[in-house]
C-alpha cells in the first residue's frame, strides 16, 4: 500500500470542529460531559473517547486578540516511539500506509506508549485498562477513502493523499504564505504534517513539541540496555562455564599445617 | 578442634533461608516475566503464563514480593555485609578464584564478593523497585522522569541479572557444599573453616560450639 500523509493547513482552519465530530461519529466514540472553562476549546484535552481535538490558542496582538485553531491528533510517526515502547505485539502496529494503528484487543494497559510518545497522544482509560488514539481511520484508508476528519473538513484545512504529493504541497503552501512546515525533523518524520502561518510561534501553542524526536531514554532503554540484559547474562554464564572447565570447582581445602592453598 | 572437624555447623536460620528463597524466587520470576514482556520474540513466556495481560500483573506482583523481600534481606544481612579492611586483600586476590592466592584472610559470614553482590542487589534493587513504581502508573509523574524510569529499570535488571548468574554459579557447582545451606541451613565444619573462618572462630570463642 502506498504511503499517505494527512496535511493540516493551519492558515485555513476556522475552528468549526467538523473533524472533531466526524471522528466521534466514525469511531463511535461517546460525547463527554464538559463545562465552560473560559476557553472556546471543548473538551480541554484529548481523552480515551476524544481522539481528535481542535485546540484554541488565544494571543493578544497590537490589533486585538487572535486565535489559532489547531487540529490535534496522532501524528502517525514513521519511526513511532509508541510502537518501540509497547510490550504487547499487535497492540500498536505501524502499517505500510503510514498509519500507526492501535488494536485494543492486544493492549494490556501498561501505559508505556503514553510515556514514550513525543506528542503526548495516547490516552488511558482506568475503566477499560487500555489506551486509545487516532488510527488515521485505517479501516477507511485501506478502502480507498480519506479519514473521516478529512472528509468532513469544509475549508480545505485537512487534506489526505500520497506522501510525496502532500509534502510538495505543504512546502509550496508554506512558501506562499511565508510560514513553515511542522514537524521538520528529518530523523523523525510523521504522516501528519502542518503548515504553520509565519507569525505563529510553535512554542507558544499549547501542547506542541517544537522539536519532536525519538526520546533518547526510550532509545537507550530499547536499543542499549534491552539487548545487554541478554549479552550480560549470557557473557557471565559463558565466563562461569569457562571457569568451571579451566579452574574447576572451588573445593574446600583439607587444612594442612600453616597453608591455605587454592583448589 | 580436630575432634569436631567432621561435625556440622548451623549457618543459616530458617528465617534467613525463607527470605533468601523469597528474594531469589521473586527476582527470578520477575526476570522471566520481564524478559517475556520486553522481547517480542519470546512470546512463549507470556503464552505459557496466560497472555500478555496476565504476565503484566504477574510481573507487578512478583515485583511487590521482591520489594518486601529486599527490605527483609537488608535487615538480616546488613551487619554481615559491612566491608572490613581484610576485604580489600580478598578482592586484590580475586578470592583465590582466578589464580593461586597465598595470602587470603579468613572471611566473616560472607566474603567480599558476596558482600559486593548484596550491596549491588540492594542498590540496584532499590532503583528497579522505585522505577517499577513509576512504570506501574507513570501518568502523575513528569514525563522526562517517567522515561528515565523505564531506562533505569532495565539498566538495574541488567546489573542484577548478570551478577545473579555469577552468584548462582558460585553458590552451586562452583563451590561444592554451599547450596545445601540454602535448603537445610547446615554446612560442614571444614566448609566453614575454609569459607567463613573468622565467623566460625568468633562464634566458637563466644562458646557457641558447633553441634
Ligand atoms: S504521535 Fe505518538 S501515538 Fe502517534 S504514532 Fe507518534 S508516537 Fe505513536
Ligand atoms: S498501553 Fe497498550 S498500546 Fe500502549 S504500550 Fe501498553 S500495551 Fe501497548
Amino acid at each position: 500500500m502506498a504511503e499517505y500523509i494527512k496535511l493540516i493547513d493551519l492558515t485555513k482552519c476556522t475552528g468549526c470542529r467538523g473533524c472533531q465530530v466526524a471522528c466521534k461519529q466514525w469511531n463511535e466514540l461517546p460525547a463527554e460531559k464538559t463545562g465552560f472553562t473560559g476557553s472556546l476549546q471543548n473538551p480541554m484535552d484529548l481523552s480515551y473517547s476524544t481522539w481528535c481535538l481542535i485546540r484554541y490558542d488565544e494571543f493578544d496582538e497590537a490589533d486585538g486578540m487572535k486565535w489559532i485553531m489547531r487540529h490535534d491528533a496522532c501524528m502517525h510517526c514513521d519511526w513511532p516511539a509508541c510502537v518501540k515502547a509497547c510490550p504487547s505485539p499487535g497492540a500498536l502496529v505501524k502499517t505500510d500506509s503510514g498509519a500507526v494503528v492501535h488494536d485494543p484487543n492486544y493492549c494490556i494497559g501498561c501505559k508505556a506508549c503514553i510515556v514514550a510518545c513525543p506528542f503526548d497522544i495516547p490516552r488511558y482509560s482506568e475503566h477499560e485498562e487500555k489506551i486509545a488514539k487516532c488510527t488515521l481511520c485505517y479501516n477507511r484508508i485501506t478502502d480507498g477513502k480519506s479519514p473521516a476528519c478529512v472528509t468532513a473538513c469544509p475549508t480545505g484545512t485537512l487534506e489526505f493523499g500520497p506522501k510525496e504529493d502532500m509534502l510538495a504541497k505543504a512546502h509550496a503552501r508554506a512558501e506562499a504564505v511565508g510560514g513553515s512546515v511542522y514537524p521538520n525533523n528529518p530523523k523523525y518524520e510523521t504522516h501528519v504534517i502542518y503548515v504553520v502561518p509565519g507569525d505563529v510561534k510553535l512554542a507558544a501553542l499549547q501542547h506542541v513539541n517544537p522539536n519532536p524526536k525519538m526520546p533518547t531514554t526510550i532509545l537507550w532503554w530499547k536499543n542499549l540496555f534491552k539487548p545487554f540484559t541478554l549479552i550480560g547474562m549470557g557473557g557471565v554464564a559463558g565466563m562461569a562455564a569457562l571457569h568451571y572447565f579451566i579452574k574447576g570447582p572451588h573445593r574446600v581445602e583439607k587444612k594442612e599445617e600453616g597453608g591455605e592453598a587454592d583448589g | 578442634m580436630a575432634s569436631s572437624r567432621e561435625k556440622m555447623v548451623y549457618v543459616s536460620t530458617a528465617e534467613e533461608r525463607i527470605i533468601h528463597w523469597m528474594l531469589a524466587g521473586s527476582c527470578l520470576f520477575a526476570l522471566i516475566t520481564g524478559l517475556g514482556l520486553m522481547f517480542h520474540s519470546w512470546e512463549i513466556i507470556p503464552t505459557m503464563l496466560g497472555g500478555y495481560y496476565a504476565t503484566k500483573w504477574m510481573h507487578i506482583f512478583s515485583g511487590v514480593v521482591f520489594a518486601i523481600s529486599l527490605v527483609a534481606a537488608s535487615i538480616i544481612w546488613w551487619e554481615h555485609c559491612k566491608f572490613v579492611p581484610d576485604d580489600l586483600k580478598w578482592v586484590s586476590q580475586a578470592g583465590g578464584y582466578l589464580w593461586e592466592a597465598h595470602d587470603l584472610p579468613p572471611c566473616g559470614m560472607y566474603n567480599a564478593g558476596q558482600k559486593l553482590f548484596f550491596w549491588c542487589v540492594f542498590a540496584f534493587g532499590i532503583i528497579v523497585v522505585l522505577s517499577g513504581i513509576v512504570m506501574f502508573n507513570p501518568l502523575p509523574f513528569n514525563v522526562t522522569l517517567a522515561r528515565w524510569a523505564y531506562m533505569l529499570h532495565v539498566m538495574g535488571v541488567l546489573v542484577i541479572a548478570s551478577f545473579f548468574v555469577i552468584h548462582l554459579y558460585l553458590g552451586t557447582v562452583g563451590n561444592p557444599g554451599t547450596v545445601q545451606i540454602m535448603f537445610h541451613g547446615w554446612a560442614t565444619r571444614e566448609y566453614c573453616e575454609f569459607h567463613k573462618g573468622k565467623w566460625l572462630a568468633d562464634r566458637e570463642s563466644k562458646g557457641d560450639a558447633s553441634e
